[in-house]
């Protein structure tokens, strides 16, 4: 009794302290989590009352959901996505801490002008580079030609089944790779000198310390970026909204498909433009299956031998 | 060999530092640019305007957007981090009943990726009529649980010898928090603080589904409007570019140290 009364004392005084923040929580985050569960299993009938025409269908979202054939294609851009830029910003990231070795002069300066770009609005970024990628007078198309290379004139950088991607991914790479890059400065400069002296001694040359020593040893660190990557690429969104649009088109066995339709880009056409509330957060969950997956995936590979 | 070999260091360096900056550069020089030479391959805007900021503010609203950017990103900031503080004290400093439990189920709602969250805030801010208000706006971002977890790791640190004593005093838990551990915790406050106002300059998505009054769209909002509007207007779209990408470049130089520390805490931590 008497545990149980103060146990209710500190629950009362820890609550003006946790309440705010709680509310705000059990409101906006837990029950959306619930509440996404619950909309999966209904369907919107009335378009103009999208909430008081709910009509309960059970599973059936997730029945469509998996004949979907845009939707499989979604998935497989969203990989599509993600097998470019995680290799691209890994890649941009390492070379840029590499580069700025320790002892350099100029160091912070040049750490924070390549951060910088990480804290800007991605959509602002993604509409300027949508100018430097245009078609006919787009900087890059000129720049381009200039060398003879005319290929890319007529439909631009975002214009080309082939080079959409690709154009969207390298925005979103140079944009991201200062973050990759202060954690891979961080991992790199807590190898001990000593490690790198002993190297030298045996003769080690600059690219054999890099594939010996450096990289096993920032292992962690690289895992990590993956899954980061894994989750931007599950989310993306803004960049396609803001440079394709999805597209351009690829014809399919008799479908046209968007080039760049990844499923976050799905994901918000179906809920806002569509307005299909429970397919989107049946959709939803699907990602968020696939995230905890990542993430499990993640651990036990870190957990085997990964670790630091 | 050696200076040489610095000598690429360097070369590296500055090609980098021009690919990563071109944009940008190119969005200021574009948007000082007159209309006819958009596409002008030079630089050197030739002659300069200022008249693509004159329309985007007077003609197209983005002296609004800008002002309600502000206002959104502002009182976001301040509000998460007065929430986060207050529940990092009481996480870092007091025992109370399920506090771990509570903690545990903080930190497991990070791995949700944030599309999932999309269509149901959307749908209780819609319910609850919010719509098209500056409260949509914020109110469902306030329970920052990154930054939570980034206070307590911080207050956590400070000795508990100092807030018994300040109890011995006769101080209140209020001010105890407010005059004692939040002055102590000010790089982990200004670090919070940024973060959030970084975060809520850009939240593109979530102010796009929750407004469709032009009187209350932020920067990035009108800008996505109006770039669909008038596809054609590039000088004027850099120029608005600018009221975006400017602040938020700014604020960085000067407080990097802050927003860098902050960004990579996550990952550091372990």
């Amino acid at each position: 009794m008497g545990l149980s009364r103060s146990l209710l004392r500190r629950g009362a005084e820890a609550l003006p302290f946790v309440g705010p923040f709680l509310a705000v929580f059990l409101v906006f985050i837990a029950f959306p989590v619930i509440y996404s569960f619950y909309l999966s299993a209904h369907r919107v009938t009335d378009l103009y009352d999208v909430f008081g025409g709910l009509r309960f269908v059970g599973l059936s979202n997730f029945a469509e959901l998996f004949q979907d054939r845009v939707f499989w294609w979604s998935l497989l851009m969203t990989l599509y996505y993600g097998a470019l830029s995680i290799p691209a910003s890994l890649a941009l990231s390492l070379a840029l801490a590499l580069l700025l070795r320790r002892g350099l002069k100029a160091l912070a300066f040049f750490r924070a002008l390549f951060f910088m770009p990480y804290v800007l609005d991605l959509l602002v970024v993604s509409i300027v580079w949508t100018l430097i990628y245009s078609p006919h007078f787009g900087v890059l198309v000129r720049l381009f030609e200039l060398v003879g290379v005319g290929a890319f004139t007529e439909k631009g950088f975002l214009g080309r089944v082939s080079t959409a991607m690709p154009a969207v991914v390298l925005v979103n790479a140079l944009k991201g790779s200062g973050f990759g890059m202060v954690l891979y400065l961080a991992a790199i400069h807590s190898i001990p000198d000593s490690v790198f002296e002993a190297a030298d001694l045996d003769g080690a040359g600059r690219w054999h310390k890099l594939r010996h020593i450096t990289l096993p040893l920032i292992k962690p660190m690289t895992l990590f970026l993956v899954i980061v990557g894994t989750i931007a690429a599950l989310n993306a969104f803004v960049e396609i909204y803001a440079m394709t649009e999805g597209g351009p088109n690829v014809d399919v066995g008799g479908k046209a498909l968007g080039a760049t339709w990844v499923t976050g880009y799905y994901l918000y056409r179906t809920f806002y433009v569509d307005l299909k509330l429970g397919y989107a957060a049946a959709m939803s969950i699907v990602l968020l299956a696939v995230c905890v997956l990542v993430s499990l995936a993640y651990v036990r590979i870190l957990g085997r031998g990964g670790a630091r | 060999m050696k200076r040489w070999g610095r000598v690429g260091v360097y070369a590296g360096l500055a090609i980098a530092a021009a690919v990563v900056m071109f944009p940008f550069v190119w969005m200021v020089s574009t948007a000082f640019k007159l209309p006819q030479d958009a596409f002008d391959l030079s630089l050197i805007p030739r002659p300069a305007t200022l008249d693509n900021f004159a329309r985007v503010i007077f003609n197209f609203g983005f002296g609004r957007y800008f002002l309600n950017s502000l206002i959104v990103a502002g009182s976001a900031a301040a509000l998460t981090t007065f929430f986060a503080s207050l529940a990092a004290y009481a996480f870092a400093k007091k025992r109370f009943p399920m506090r771990d439990t509570l903690f545990g189920v903080f930190l497991a709602s990070m791995m949700v990726p944030g599309l999932m969250y999309v269509v149901p805030q959307f749908a209780i801010v819609s319910q609850l009529g919010w719509m098209n208000t500056y409260r949509a706006m914020v109110v469902p971002h306030l329970a920052n649980v990154f930054g939570l977890f980034l206070m307590r790791q911080y207050l956590a640190g400070i000795p508990d010898d100092l807030i018994d004593a300040a109890h011995i005093d006769g101080a209140s838990e209020s001010r105890i928090l407010f005059t004692l551990i939040l002055p102590l915790s000010s790089p982990i406050v200004a670090t919070l603080f940024l973060l959030t106002f970084q975060f809520h300059w850009n939240n593109f998505l979530w102010q796009l589904i929750v407004t469709n009054d032009a009187s209350l769209y932020t920067v990035p909002v009108g800008l996505a409007l109006f770039k669909s509007a008038h596809e054609e207007l590039y000088t004027l779209k850099m120029a608005g570019s600018c009221f975006s990408i400017i602040p938020i470049a700014v604020l960085f130089l000067f407080t990097q140290r802050f927003f860098i520390e902050g960004m990579t805490k996550g990952a550091l931590k372990d």
